[in-house]
C-alpha cells in the first residue's frame, strides 16, 4: 500500500512569487466556482462540446452539458476555450538543479542508494538557471509531476508525487514514497573509477543483490518478532535504511521505475520484475521499446515515452514511439524528463506524437490519467470527474496547438496561474 | 515432386521474429550431400523438418504434401554450426546504446554475473553469424576476470535472451594467464601475477566448498526434522544458510552441476588449470590451449575436453606465440576430445563467420576431416552439454540446419540456406 503522508517540515521557508499552499481554511465553506460555456475534455468520460464544471472545497462537484449553476456561484465564462484536467508529468527532475550544472540528481558516491529520498533534494521553486521553473510549468498547465532521482545510479532512490501548488516541498508532496527509481544499461560514472558496475551483467547483479539483502533483512525482522514473543528483552536488528527502502519493493508496497533505452536492457528490466514480482514496472525513455513491444504488452509493462518522442529503426524508418506502443497494446505515459525538456513543454511533447499520427485523445491521456494511474492516483487526479481534485486548465484553444494560450490554472480549486 | 522457389527476404525475418514457437510448417531439404554427424554421409539425402524439430533423415524419403522444399542439389547439408567460445552480443560498440559488456573489471572474482544480463539480441554480429550458418554459441564473459561469471549456450536468433537460451548457466568462466594480469596488474591490484590468479580461484572455491557443505547440512537437517515431525515430534527448524549469489554458482560447480570453462594458453597455465581441477575435483573444459600439444597427455589423462582457440594465423599475443596449426591434431591424437572455435577478434581467424576455416586449418594441421567437422557441430554440442538439443541431424533434435554450396572446408564455399528452429532464416534456393 502506498502511503500518502503529510510531512511536517520544520525546515524550508515559504517561497515567494506565486500562490501559497492552498488548503481551505478550516470550517470556512467556500463559494462554488463555475466554469461555463467551455469545451471540456474530461479524458475519461469523453468530450463535452459545450458544458460546465462546478468546483467547491477544492473538488470537482459536477461536470456536464446541462449543469445548474447554483445561486451566488463565481462564474468563469470560458466560451471558445478548452478545459482539460491539470497536466501530469510522468517523470521529472524539477527542482533538482540546472542540467549540466551542479545538479542534485545523482549521488555518485555509490551505485546503490535506495535510501535516498528525492524530497530531500528538491528546491521548491528551482534555483540558478532553473529559477522560476515551477511557475513556468504552471503557466503551461502542468499541475502535478512524478519527481525522481536521476539515472546515474543503478538504484537511485525514492520518488515522490508533487503538486505544483507552491509552499515548501512538504506542502507539495502528495505521495511519498511513490516508487523506487532504478537505471539499467548505462555504466554511468562508475566504469571510469573501476567500480562495479562496469558491465550490464554487473548492473543486473547489483539489483539482484539489493533485493536479496532486503529479503535477509525481512527474515531477520521476522525472527526478531518471533523471539520477542518468547523473550520480551530480545534485541531488534539494527535499522538499515538501505534495506528498509528495498524491503518496500520486495513487499510490493511501492512499484519500480527503471530508466532504460536499449531493447536488451528493457528485457533485463522485465526479467528482474518477473524474478522479484515487482508491484508494477514502468520504464522511462525505452527508446528501443518498439523492438520488443509484444513482450511489454504481454507483461503489462508501462512505458513512459520521452524526452525523445520519435526515433528511427535500423532501416532508418521513423518510429513515433508513443503511438507505435499504444497500437500494440502497451500502456504509455509521456514525459519531459525536466529539465532535459523544460517542464512547461509537456503538452508540446505530446503534440509531437500527435503530429506524427497519434490519436489526440490518447496523447492527452498520456499526460493526464495514465500518469495518474501510474502514481496510483487515478481516483484523485488526471480527469474531470465529480469528486476528483479540482486541478484544471483553461486553454484558449486545442491544447496541442502550440498557438493556444494557457488562460487559467487551478489546483485544488485555487487559481494558481492566470494569464495577464 | 514439386520444386518451390523459396526466397526469404531478411526484412521479413526481422518483422516475423524467430522464436521456436509457431513454426508449424513442414520444410524438406533434399538432393544434398547430408552429413548428419552421428553417422555416415548420405548422398542425395533428405531432411524433413516439422514444428521446429527434425523428424526424419535419410534417403528417398517421400516429401509431405504442402511442404516447403529446399533443393540442395550439389550442396552439403550439415547441422547448424556451433561456436564454442565467444563474447558475441556482449561487446557491441556500435549504435547509440552500444557498449562493451564482456568484462566487469571492478573485481577479479564475479561468479555472480550472468552473460544473459548483458547479451544484446539485436547486436548485428549475431545476425551475421547465423547467416554464415552458425546457429548456436557458448557466450562467456571475457578473459579479464579470473572468475568471469556464468556462461550460456544460446541460439543465435530471437528478440529476447529468454527466446535464445538453450542452457544457462552452461558453466562458470575462469581465466588464467595474461588476461587477469593485464586487467589488474597495472592497477597494483590482485592478481598481478599467475600466482595471484590461482589464489583467487582457490580462495573462492574453498569458500564455495564451505557454502556447499552448509547448504547440504541444512537440507539434511530439514529432511530429518520433517521425518521427526511425521512421528509426531515437532523438529526444530535450523536456520537456512544466508544466500550468496557469488558462492551459489561456484558451489554448483563443485557439486558437479556444470563445468568450468577455463581459458588458458601457455602450457604452464594449462597445468595450473589441471592442478586446480585435481585439487577441487570439478568438471572442466579448457579453452584456448595454444600450447596444448606440449601437455596433451596430461589433459587426455584427466578426460578434459579442449575448445581449441588460435589456429596460428593472424596476430598473436605473448601467450600464443608458440601456437601451431598442428595443435588440434596433436591433442586429438593424444585422446583429447577436441572442439574448434573461431576465436574471433585479433587472435585467430579474425571473424566468427569463418568458423569452418578454423576446421579447415585444423585439417591442414593433421586433424581427421570428419573429426574437424564434428568439432564445430556434434562434439561442440556434447562438450557444451546441449547434445540432446543440437549438434547433429537426428530425429527429435532442433531443426538447425545449414546448406553449403559445396565442401564446408573449402575456402570458396558459401552458405546457401540456414534453418533455425525449423524456420528458413536465410537462403536463395533455385528451382
Amino acid at each position: 500500500m502506498r502511503k500518502i503522508i503529510a510531512i511536517l517540515g520544520l525546515f524550508g521557508v515559504l517561497s515567494v512569487g506565486f500562490a501559497p499552499a492552498g488548503n481551505a481554511m478550516p470550517g470556512a465553506e467556500e463559494k462554488v466556482v463555475a466554469i461555463v460555456n467551455a469545451r471540456i475534455l474530461t479524458v475519461t468520460k469523453g468530450e463535452i462540446a459545450k458544458g460546465s464544471v462546478l468546483i467547491a472545497n477544492g473538488k470537482i462537484l459536477e461536470v456536464g452539458a446541462d449543469v445548474n449553476v447554483p445561486e451566488g456561484a463565481r462564474v468563469i465564462d470560458a466560451a471558445g476555450c478548452v478545459v482539460t484536467p491539470g497536466l501530469v508529468d510522468s517523470h521529472s527532475h524539477l527542482g533538482l538543479g540546472p542540467s549540466g550544472g551542479v545538479t542534485e540528481d545523482n549521488e555518485m558516491s555509490d551505485p546503490v542508494t535506495p535510501q535516498l529520498r528525492v524530497i530531500d533534494s528538491i528546491h521548491p521553486e528551482g534555483i540558478g538557471a532553473d529559477k522560476g521553473q515551477f511557475r513556468n510549468a504552471l503557466a503551461e498547465g502542468v499541475t502535478t509531476v512524478i519527481a525522481r532521482p536521476g539515472s546515474g545510479n543503478v538504484i537511485g532512490g525514492q520518488s515522490a508525487v508533487i503538486k505544483l501548488r507552491g509552499g515548501t516541498v512538504d506542502d507539495m508532496v502528495i505521495v511519498f514514497p511513490a516508487d523506487m527509481k532504478m537505471a539499467l544499461g548505462r555504466k554511468g560514472g562508475y566504469a571510469s573509477k573501476g567500480v562495479m558496475p562496469m558491465t550490464k551483467m554487473g548492473t543486473a547483479y547489483l539489483v539482484r543483490q539489493a533485493m536479496l539483502d532486503a529479503a535477509d533483512y525481512r527474515d531477520a525482522l521476522a525472527r526478531y518478532a518471533k523471539e520477542k514473543a518468547k523473550k520480551p528483552e530480545s534485541v531488534p536488528p539494527a535499522r538499515d535504511l538501505k534495506k528498509e527502502a528495498m524491503l518496500k519493493v520486495l513487499e510490493r508496497e511501492i512499484p519500480v521505475h527503471i530508466h532504460v533505452s536499449a531493447a536488451d536492457d528493457i528485457m533485463t528490466a522485465v526479467r528482474l520484475a518477473g524474478e522479484f514480482k515487482f508491484l508494477r514496472l514502468s520504464l522511462g525513455h525505452a527508446v528501443e521499446a518498439y523492438k520488443v513491444a509484444d513482450e511489454l504488452a504481454k507483461h503489462g509493462v508501462i512505458v513512459v515515452v520521452g524526452p525523445l518522442m520519435i526515433t528511427y529503426d535500423d532501416d532508418g524508418k521513423l518510429v513515433n514511439l508513443a503511438d507505435f506502443l499504444v497500437k500494440r497494446g502497451v500502456e504509455i505515459n509521456i514525459m519531459t524528463d525536466a529539465d532535459v525538456v523544460q517542464e512547461q513543454f509537456l503538452r508540446y511533447q505530446a503534440a509531437i506524437a500527435v503530429k506524427y499520427g497519434m490519436d489526440p485523445a490518447e496523447a492527452l491521456k498520456a499526460i493526464t490519467i495514465n500518469p495518474a494511474k501510474l502514481a496510483g492516483l487515478e481516483k484523485r487526479i488526471g480527469s474531470i470527474e465529480a469528486g476528483k481534485d479540482a486541478d484544471l486548465v483553461v486553454f484558449s484553444g486545442d491544447p496541442f496547438d502550440i498557438q493556444s494560450r494557457t488562460l487559467k490554472v487551478m489546483i485544488d480549486g485555487k487559481v494558481v496561474y492566470e494569464a495577464k | 515432386m514439386r520444386n518451390i522457389v523459396v526466397v526469404v527476404c531478411l526484412v521479413c525475418l526481422l518483422s516475423v521474429g524467430i522464436g521456436a514457437a509457431g513454426a508449424s510448417e513442414v520444410v524438406v531439404i533434399k538432393n544434398g550431400r547430408v552429413l548428419p554427424m552421428n553417422g555416415p554421409a548420405i548422398e542425395g539425402g533428405v531432411v524433413i523438418v516439422e514444428n521446429g524439430k527434425i523428424v526424419r533423415v535419410g534417403k528417398d524419403l517421400p516429401v509431405p504434401e504442402g511442404a516447403t522444399v529446399i533443393d540442395a542439389a550439389g550442396g552439403w547439408v550439415l547441422p547448424g554450426l556451433i561456436e564454442a567460445h565467444t563474447t558475441i552480443g556482449l561487446r557491441d560498440d556500435s549504435g547509440p546504446y552500444g557498449s562493451s559488456n564482456s568484462d566487469e573489471l571492478s573485481d577479479p572474482a564475479t561468479a555472480q554475473l550472468r552473460v544473459l544480463d548483458a547479451l544484446n539480441p539485436f547486436d548485428k554480429s549475431i545476425k551475421h553469424a547465423r547467416e554464415a550458418g552458425i546457429t548456436a554459441a557458448l557466450v562467456t564473459p571475457g578473459r579479464g576476470n579470473v572468475i568471469g561469471g556464468q556462461a550460456a549456450v544460446v541460439r543465435l536468433a530471437g528478440k529476447t535472451v529468454e527466446e535464445m537460451t538453450i542452457l544457462s548457466p552452461a558453466g562458470i568462466k575462469l581465466s588464467l594467464g595474461e588476461g587477469p594480469k593485464d586487467a589488474y596488474g597495472g592497477k597494483g591490484r590482485l592478481p598481478s601475477t599467475r600466482m595471484g590468479s590461482a589464489y583467487v580461484v582457490r580462495k573462492a572455491l574453498l569458500e564455495a566448498g564451505e557454502y556447499l557443505k552448509k547448504t547440504k547440512d541444512y537440507e539434511a537437517a530439514k529432511a530429518k526434522a520433517k521425518g521427526k515431525a511425521k512421528d509426531g515430534k515437532a523438529g526444530e527448524e535450523a536456520p537456512a544458510p544466508k544466500r550468496d549469489l557469488a558462492l551459489e554458482p561456484l558451489a554448483a560447480l563443485l557439486d558437479g552441476k556444470f563445468p568450468a570453462f577455463v581459458e588458458c594458453y601457455r602450457a604452464d597455465d594449462i597445468m595450473t588449470a589441471l592442478r586446480l581441477v585435481d585439487e577441487f575435483k570439478f568438471k572442466a573444459v579448457l579453452i584456448g590451449c595454444a600450447e596444448g600439444f606440449r601437455v596433451a597427455g596430461e589433459i587426455a589423462k584427466r578426460g578434459i575436453p579442449v575448445i581449441v582457440g588460435p589456429m596460428g594465423i593472424g596476430p598473436k599475443r605473448i601467450e600464443t606465440m608458440e601456437v601451431t596449426i598442428a595443435n588440434a591434431a596433436a591433442l586429438a591424437k593424444a585422446g583429447v576430445k577436441v572442439v574448434l572455435e573461431a576465436e574471433e577478434g585479433t587472435l585467430g581467424i579474425g571473424a566468427l563467420e569463418e568458423l569452418p576455416l578454423a576446421a579447415a586449418l585444423a585439417v591442414k594441421g593433421g586433424l581427421d576431416r570428419d573429426q574437424a567437422l564434428r568439432a564445430i557441430t556434434l562434439t561442440a554440442a556434447e562438450v557444451l552439454g546441449v547434445a540432446d538439443r543440437i549438434g547433429s541431424l537426428e530425429a527429435g533434435k532442433d531443426a538447425d540446419v545449414v546448406v553449403f554450396d559445396g565442401d564446408p572446408l573449402n575456402y570458396r564455399t558459401r552458405v546457401k540456406a540456414v534453418l533455425l528452429g525449423g524456420k528458413v532464416l536465410f537462403g536463395t534456393v533455385e528451382k
